[in-house]
């Protein structure tokens, strides 16, 4: 159970938020 | 291991410290992929779990309490089958996110069997299958319950602690503040702490 919780709070929960941080992207590749 | 429902298995919230140390560092690497990466091998383990294919087993002299459990996961966690499901993960969201985080995640993703080494009781083996011959490895950290605790708890505090120098740092870059940093660095030693505490207390089995 707390390995479901786990996975559900740190994926989608900390996940998201972090996304809202200015890190750096890695450049898209672009085709020529 | 992801399952406690037999006996009491887990190697849960040290994972998820070690991905947060490893976001500090690369820092291209979404978050939640890198958290992903880090339990992979245990989300494949559940539903052969769920169909009896791997299964676990109370360890001989024990109650059933953390980590007191010999676990028969001959795929997803023989050294070749977790290296294997390793670079499968690393080449999905490589296409999506660029080669150099792909093989990060394939990295992350194969760290679990190298953290799982120390705590394990010689239940991991070489080859998927589990062949009996086979040799099987585990430093068996889990005979000392409370070591093998501190050492997951270590791993939260340190991953929270670089995570949240790293987004701060990001953050006040950016001409932001750092208030998000610090709420995500503390949801990862909060929520670390709660999942190590409910895997040692075997409140949820």
């Amino acid at each position: 159970m707390q390995f479901i919780l786990g996975v559900v709070f740190f994926v989608c929960v900390v996940g998201v938020l972090d996304a809202r941080i200015p890190w750096p992207r890695e450049p898209r590749r672009v085709p020529r | 291991m992801a399952a406690r429902a037999a006996t009491g298995a887990a190697l849960i919230a040290g994972h998820f410290g070690f991905a947060a140390l490893v976001k500090a560092r690369e820092r291209e690497a979404p978050l939640w992929a890198l958290m992903l990466a880090t339990v992979w091998l245990d989300v494949v383990f559940v539903p052969l779990f769920l169909a009896h294919i791997e299964t676990i087993e109370r360890a001989p002299g024990t109650h059933g309490s953390y980590g007191a459990a010999i676990i028969h996961a001959d795929f997803t966690h023989s050294l070749v089958g977790a290296a294997l499901l390793s670079v499968a993960f690393g080449w999905a969201l490589g296409k999506r996110w660029g080669r150099r985080t792909g093989v990060v995640l394939a990295l992350v993703a194969f760290s679990h069997w190298v953290l799982d080494l120390i705590v394990h009781r010689h239940d991991m083996p070489l080859l998927p299958g589990g062949a009996a011959s086979q040799p099987r490895f585990g430093f068996a950290l889990w005979q000392w319950p409370w070591a093998a605790a501190a050492l997951e708890a270590l791993m939260v505090a340190a991953g929270a602690w670089f995570y949240w120098r790293a987004a701060r740092e990001v953050s006040l870059a950016a001409g932001g503040t750092s208030a998000r940093a610090a709420l995500v660095a503390w949801l990862i030693l909060a929520g670390g702490a709660a999942v190590l505490a409910l895997d040692v207390s075997g409140l949820f089995g």
